[in-house]
């Protein structure tokens, strides 16, 4: 592995997240948030000038990466530009902590959206603004967006954009070359990203409101500009938009290219994935709207607005919220615990395990039960007719328990540190699926605050394993990985 | 240009590779699932899996707007299903991959009834663009090398006028000497230097060193006297033994044979033996382990002119031939078809006479995607192409000086011939319409240069 190879690449990398800064950089300066324009000004010096020393001093010969230096790659390319993107909360102020400020912008490029903020209406209008690209910057990622502007890199681009990219290998490509396809995802991102924004606009939000729902949406973040979340706009108009576009985010944007570019519904409306994505979060919906109703007392109305728009939030794993679900009833509640498990599609911006993945888990072990019985039985596992090979069935297999015994141990840690059983476990659960909120301490109108320092530690490990889909990240704690150099 | 490539054995991996190179967008068709894998971890390419001559893969392949299909399956007949369906299905120009000489002519069918017609069959018809025969390629490559003095193929520029051609860095008295010290005959251009397998920009005060070879072009006439300063006189080969029974070693013997030379097959199947004996005539066929070296001496190897390894196996194609190489064997040359072989039999000294491979991506670059007027060559593998380029009238180098026609830095202009008059190297001469120029570049550039002589 070249060392060399990776810090070149990582400099380019940390350059565009410096030029990105220029965005927040000119909103401050508009609003003559002075703390916040010298704040933005130094971290994209520093940003640039570090990473065009990297990129231009540190010189490869062979431009083309192998998978191990993809790999490497991805993961210091994540926690890098988690570094320098919480430059900025630390050196405006208003976040002392450098922890808290690496804490939240991790939570911004994984698109968890858990904030460390106890008030959020009082921040600089940049900061925020900034908070909510991190999230749109990660959410089709970054590593993919590098891919797209980096020419000649080969079947390097490929093996960055399987390092990063959610729900593993796509089994089609949608292109011939990785940077096409690269470029089409990104395409399609700002297509949705510019039709949210004007909707929202004619729906009378203003621009800084707009901007602020566009870029946490479109990439199932979840940071909001108030402490209510998109509550605090009391408008039916605008919970519907983003609840349009929260379940349009947890497709799989690859169906989007069939059905837009290629003219082939037939892709989207018969992916097995897809329909059943859409039953799973129509049902969880349903019964939550019934549970309100029955065990909380409220009007169908209300239930129908506040029930399926947190259910799909959580789902899409947004995270954004209409009502303080803390109060709804247990059956409720474990239905969003239970969601944010699952996630929406592979191939969107949503995280967690991913809806492909609990099918294939289900029929897994519906063929191990039958199996059970009468081993000789040959059973292929099915998808749409389609068989899975049983590498993907395996590596299926392996992610999940990989998902819970992080899962459980990082359970164990929260606990160890005396937060109650809901927190504890709901923390780890939203970080891992990257979510956002939890329950109990953690809830929709709380803050991750007031977690001790040990146990932020765990959670932003949490957010960046479980966007990268752990073996990204987890390979590196590997000695084997090292040994062979 | 968007290209499918049936096939993703060694020939379909490489012209992809290839292919991608130069910036086309390519799809691989492939039936086995481990050689997808295998693609798909060394190409940044889309693959499909199924069988290429069914209209539902070539559906997915998106036929309709293909530039070109390429059928280099190892199945004949795959081959020629897959381009008449890709044709009927809107692909614009096809090539297969066709072994069988047998499907490449053209057949005469009998006449129903006395009065009407008859009708002539030609694979054309059925679909097929372009012929492509790795082996018959190889086998002429093979009789080119025995013919003459110089161990390696020439690269005909400009109707021949201009010729390319690797040296290797043999004899001693050149081992130790310094590139500048080199005295070529005028004029005459060195376009690669390659150094232990890779191509180097030479520094000044470079120093050759033994198994280092330099591609050098020349006008014609000049390449015999080029040749006599790298190569010592060889004599032609009066007696050759070769190693395996395969379509290439049946199609050299049967060749040589034709004109007078001595050939004796050595072939360890039985079975294959039988039928090489029904099939060639005045061909001593053998049958033995080609690796066992009593049975070699025995059959009188060490006394023949020339040693051609050709058996399906490569492995055991460079095996024997090390091994006739201490059998004292004058010439002695291999076929292999992985490209990663080359420099390994060149690491010990066996000639690779030919790579069936490389030969099939050279003619496809050759007669399908440059459209087959003007020479085009792999130099080491693919890193370097050669291609001659016919300066159009509206061209937008056309009536520049050569230093001032905007070629991309990595690219080398080898010669420009201007009615029959040559430059090489051409420095500042002024491009007219009309004007062969040669190029030497890296396969990226390609389409770069293309559009300059547009």
């Amino acid at each position: 592995m070249r060392i060399k190879a990776i810090l070149h690449y990582l400099g380019l990398i940390i350059a565009i997240i410096g030029v990105s800064m220029i965005i927040p950089l000119l909103w401050s300066l508009f609003l003559k948030e002075s703390p916040a324009v010298s704040a933005f000004a130094i971290s994209m010096a520093l940003a640039i000038v570090i990473g065009m020393i990297l990129w231009r001093f540190i010189k490869v010969k062979e431009k083309n990466i192998s998978r191990r230096e993809a790999v490497t790659l991805v993961a210091v390319g994540w926690i890098s530009i988690s570094l320098f993107g919480a430059l900025p909360y630390t050196l405006c102020g208003a976040m002392p902590n450098f922890l808290d400020a690496f804490f939240e912008a991790v939570s911004g490029f994984t698109t968890t959206g858990a904030t460390v903020f106890t008030n959020i209406d009082i921040q600089y209008k940049g900061l925020l603004i900034w908070r909510s690209l991190t999230q749109w910057l990660g959410g089709m990622g970054i590593i993919m967006l590098f891919v797209a502007l980096l020419p000649l890199l080969g079947i390097g681009a490929a093996r960055l954009a399987e390092a990063e990219w959610t729900g593993g290998k796509q089994d089609e490509r949608l292109t011939s070359r990785m940077r096409d396809t690269a470029k089409v995802l990104w395409a399609i991102y700002m297509v949705m990203t510019i039709l949210e924004f004007i909707l929202l606009k004619i729906a009378g939000l203003s621009n800084f409101d707009s901007t602020m729902v566009t870029l946490s949406t479109i990439p199932s973040g979840g940071f909001a500009a108030y402490n209510l979340s998109i509550a605090a706009y009391n408008s039916l108009l605008v919970e519907g938009i983003v609840l349009f576009f929260m379940i349009a985010t947890g497709v799989n944007f690859g169906l989007y290219y069939f059905l837009l570019w290629k003219k082939q519904p037939g892709k989207l409306f018969k992916n097995p994935e897809f329909k059943f994505y859409l039953l799973l979060l129509f049902g969880a919906a349903l019964l939550i709207n019934l549970d309100l109703i029955i065990n909380m007392g409220a009007s169908i109305g209300e239930a129908i607005r506040y029930g399926s728009f947190n259910t799909a939030a959580i789902m899409t794993t947004t995270g954004f919220c209409t009502a303080d679900f803390n109060t709804w009833p247990p059956l409720s509640k474990a239905i969003l615990l239970f969601l944010m498990v699952t996630g929406a599609s592979a191939g969107s911006t949503s995280g967690a395990l991913k809806v492909v993945r609990v099918l294939v888990l289900a029929k897994y072990a519906y063929r191990q039960i039958k199996n059970a019985f009468n081993p000789s039985a040959v059973i292929p596992l099915k998808l749409g007719g389609n068989i899975v090979p049983e590498g993907i069935v395996n590596k299926t297999v392996g992610m999940a328990i990989i998902y819970f015994s992080v899962a459980v141990t990082g359970f164990l840690i929260m606990s160890g540190l005396g937060l109650d059983t809901v927190t504890a476990l709901s923390a780890i659960v939203s970080t891992l699926g990257n979510v956002g909120p939890g329950l109990g301490a953690v809830g929709p109108l709380e803050n991750y605050a007031s977690i001790p320092a040990l146990g932020k530690g765990v959670l932003i490990f949490c957010m960046i394993a479980g966007r990268l889909e752990f073996f990204t990240i987890l390979i590196l704690f590997l000695p084997t990985f090292w040994r062979w150099k | 240009m968007y290209i499918i490539i049936a096939g993703g054995g060694i020939i379909g991996s490489h012209i992809a590779s290839l292919l991608v190179q130069e910036g086309h967008e390519v799809t691989v068709l492939e039936q086995s699932e481990t050689a997808l894998k295998n693609l798909q971890g060394q190409l940044d390419i889309k693959t499909i899996r199924g069988n290429s001559a069914t209209p539902k893969t070539l559906k997915e392949a998106e036929i309709e707007r293909a530039d070109l299909v390429l059928a280099v399956t190892n199945n004949d007949e795959t081959n020629m299903i897959t381009c008449f369906m890709a044709k009927e299905m809107g692909a614009v120009t096809t090539a297969a991959r066709i072994r069988n000489v047998d499907y490449s002519g053209y057949f005469v069918a009998p006449s129903k009834t006395p009065n009407s017609p008859r009708k002539i069959v030609r694979p054309k018809s059925l679909g097929i663009d372009v012929f492509i025969n790795p082996e018959l390629e190889a086998a002429t490559e093979i009789m080119e090398i025995l013919s003459g003095f110089y161990s390696t193929p020439v690269e005909n520029f400009a109707n021949g006028l201009v010729q390319i051609r690797e040296f290797k860095i043999e004899s001693e008295s050149l081992v130790g000497k310094k590139l500048t010290s080199l005295t070529l005959p005028q004029p005459s251009m060195i376009v690669a230097v390659i150094h232990q397998g890779e191509i180097i920009e030479p520094e000044k005060d470079f120093v050759l060193s033994e198994g280092d070879s330099l591609h050098i072009a020349v006008p014609a006439y000049n390449m015999d006297e080029l040749g006599k300063i790298f190569i010592q006189k060889k004599r032609t080969a009066k007696r050759v033994v070769i190693f395996g029974g395969s379509r290439v070693g049946v199609l050299t013997a049967s060749e040589l044979q034709k004109r007078g030379v001595k050939v004796k097959i050595i072939e360890q199947d039985p079975i294959r033996c039988d039928e090489l004996a029904a099939q060639l005539e005045n061909v001593d066929i053998l049958q033995g382990d080609g690796t066992d070296r009593t049975f070699l001496t025995e059959q009188g190897v060490s006394s023949a002119d020339a040693f051609v390894a050709t058996s399906e196996n490569e492995e055991i194609n460079i095996l024997s031939a090390l091994l006739a190489k201490t059998l004292d064997v004058p010439r002695v040359m291999v076929v292999v078809n992985k490209p990663g072989y080359i420099p390994l039999a060149e690491a010990i000294g066996i000639d690779v006479a030919a790579v069936p491979t490389i030969l099939a991506a050279n003619k496809i670059i050759r007669f399908v995607l440059r459209g087959g007027v003007i020479s085009a060559s792999l130099i080491e593998a693919q890193k370097l192409e050669a291609i001659e380029f016919v300066t159009g009238a509206q061209a937008v180098i056309a009536n520049k000086k050569v230093t001032e026609s905007g070629f991309p830095k990595e690219t080398k202009v080898v010669a420009i011939v201007h009615n029959e008059t040559i430059f090489i190297p051409p420095e500042d001469k002024i491009i007219k319409p009309g004007d062969h120029v040669v190029i030497v570049t890296p396969p990226e550039s390609v389409q770069t240069i293309e559009k300059l002589f547009k």
